[in-house]
């Protein structure tokens, strides 16, 4: 095989996906020291790799998958709706419930809880406008948007990022 | 007549008690900064922002463009050209004794860039900020007066 | 395709949720790399783990097993994660109070200007991959973030090593192109 830039630039990839055959391998690692164009070409090659994959990296080593399961067991589950005689069946279960001695007790616990909990429930204070949001809402069909909030601070940062490309509004 | 006094002392009470409304009106300060890591100056007139700029990015300079105390009353637009062909229209779509809706829009040739609708509180701040402006970039700071 | 994998699906075709948290376990990392290599977005990618494996199972009698399982189920995560990012650009909401968040005597690298001009190099490289034809997109994931050989990339596309190495060649080509700032940096390290 000729050791020529040109057909070594052709097995630049396949070396750099690490898909290259011993003898295509042996040949670029022979030429990249005196080539500085196929050099820098491969360094773009990683600089590209590295672009796409450090950001995935580091998002995966941080991630936790909070209830991912979980919510993925209740979606088949709600997908799946079962008679409303089995639903009443499988939530009474008739036959402990049925007994005086289970559900007297349970009914007057339930009845002291609801006559706790009401005044919670209904004479809430609704929130002051302070602990809302100051943002309401915010749209942009050209911008990438963050919004910071501070309450300590009394501060609302809304920050837009320009795409790569010059604006083109959407009307 | 005697019958309709009572009457007439009833509507006149109710008017002074309940005058007419004159328009609600809001004054909005809004103020057009560059931020750039260019030299180390903070314009003075900035002074009561320093603190929150000076933590919330790490810019080392801050140089006023534009000061504009805008009188906003209800549904009125008004528009601030900003920088590069931009400007802003700010419409208060909401007064309270302590808070104010202010609609932001940033438009570009008739279109919107971005379209906004914020809550401001007395001593809040909202910074909306980030597009490019020469070595920095334009931060606008908008708050109100109550 | 091994035993255990054969039986865990044959169990999934007939409705059973505990074969299908097996294989949740042994693949969600993959799809979630999959997914944010296209979406770029944490809440969007952890939404397309969700989708794509409620999908596999009501789909999983679709699978015949003419080709290994991971293939079928990486192409279900490409397909699912390229759909999603179709959406309109996103508006992330941050707290500088709560706890974890941005406070004032934070180092650099939780400023919100640092963080958003991490958060722009993300959205250039997201906006730079969504410029791309589909299965250039789809060759470069599986390429670069899932380090699939040529062979496994062919399987999984229903294509020849060939059309994997033109799409590769390609699609990086107009990456570098979109990206020129971004890859100068870092040929220099």
């Amino acid at each position: 095989m000729k050791d020529s830039c040109s057909s070594i630039s052709q097995l630049l990839e396949r070396y750099f996906d690490r898909q290259a055959t011993d003898e295509e391998r042996s040949l670029v690692e022979r030429h990249l020291p005196v080539c500085q164009t196929c050099h820098k070409r491969l360094r773009a090659l990683e600089g590209l790799r590295k672009a796409i994959k450090t950001p995935v990296d580091e998002a995966l080593k941080e991630e936790t998958f909070p209830w991912v399961w979980e919510k993925i067991e209740r979606e088949i589950r709600l997908g799946k709706k079962p008679s409303w005689q089995e639903s009443v069946r499988s939530w009474l279960d008739l036959s402990p419930i049925s007994r005086k001695k289970v559900w007297i007790p349970a009914v007057v616990t339930g009845i002291i809880l609801i006559l706790v909990a009401s005044p919670l429930l209904f004479f809430k204070k609704p929130p002051s406008y302070l602990e809302r949001s100051v943002v309401e809402y915010v749209e942009s069909g050209v911008y990438n948007v963050m919004v910071y909030e501070s309450e300590k601070a009394k501060v609302t940062v809304i920050w837009l990022f320009e795409g790569p490309q010059n604006e083109s509004p959407a009307s | 007549m005697k019958k309709r006094t009572p009457l007439l002392i009833l509507v006149l009470t109710l008017f002074f008690a309940f005058p007419p409304m004159a328009p609600a009106q809001v004054q909005t300060r809004l103020r057009v900064i560059e931020a750039s890591n260019v030299g180390g100056v903070i314009d003075p007139s900035l002074k009561d922002l320093h603190g929150q700029l000076g933590s919330l990015f790490r810019y080392t300079s801050y140089r006023l463009l534009r000061d504009e105390r805008l009188n906003l009353s209800s549904n009125q637009p008004a528009s601030v050209p900003i920088h590069e062909g931009r400007s802003i229209e700010i419409t208060q779509v909401g007064l309270q004794a302590n808070r104010v809706e202010l609609r932001v829009r940033i438009r570009r040739d008739g279109a919107d860039l971005l379209n906004t609708q914020v809550r401001l509180s007395p001593g809040r701040t909202v910074l909306i900020g980030g597009p490019k402006h020469g070595e920095g970039v334009v931060i606008l700071a908008l708050s109100a007066n109550f | 395709m091994n035993d255990r994998e054969a039986e865990l699906i044959s169990r999934c075709r007939q409705g059973d949720q505990d074969a299908l948290k097996e294989i949740f376990d042994q693949y969600h990392k993959k799809v979630y790399r999959i997914a944010y290599g296209v979406v770029r977005h944490r809440e969007d990618a952890l939404d397309v783990v969700q989708e794509v494996f409620i999908k596999l199972f009501r789909s999983i009698k679709n699978f015949k097993g003419k080709s290994a399982f991971y293939t079928y189920l990486y192409r279900l995560a490409m397909n699912t994660a390229i759909d999603h990012s179709r959406k309109k650009k996103k508006t992330a909401f941050l707290s500088l109070d709560q706890e974890g968040g941005f406070q004032p005597s934070d180092g650099y690298e939780k400023r919100p200007d640092h963080i958003a001009a991490q958060k722009e190099l993300e959205g250039k490289v997201r906006w730079a991959i969504d410029q791309l034809p589909q299965d250039q997109k789809a060759t470069l994931i599986y390429r670069e973030i899932e380090e699939l050989s040529y062979q496994e990339i062919a399987g999984a596309m229903g294509c020849s090593v060939g059309t994997v190495m033109s799409r590769l060649h390609y699609g990086r080509k107009k990456l570098q192109d979109l990206l020129k700032d971004m890859v100068k940096g870092r040929e220099g390290e």
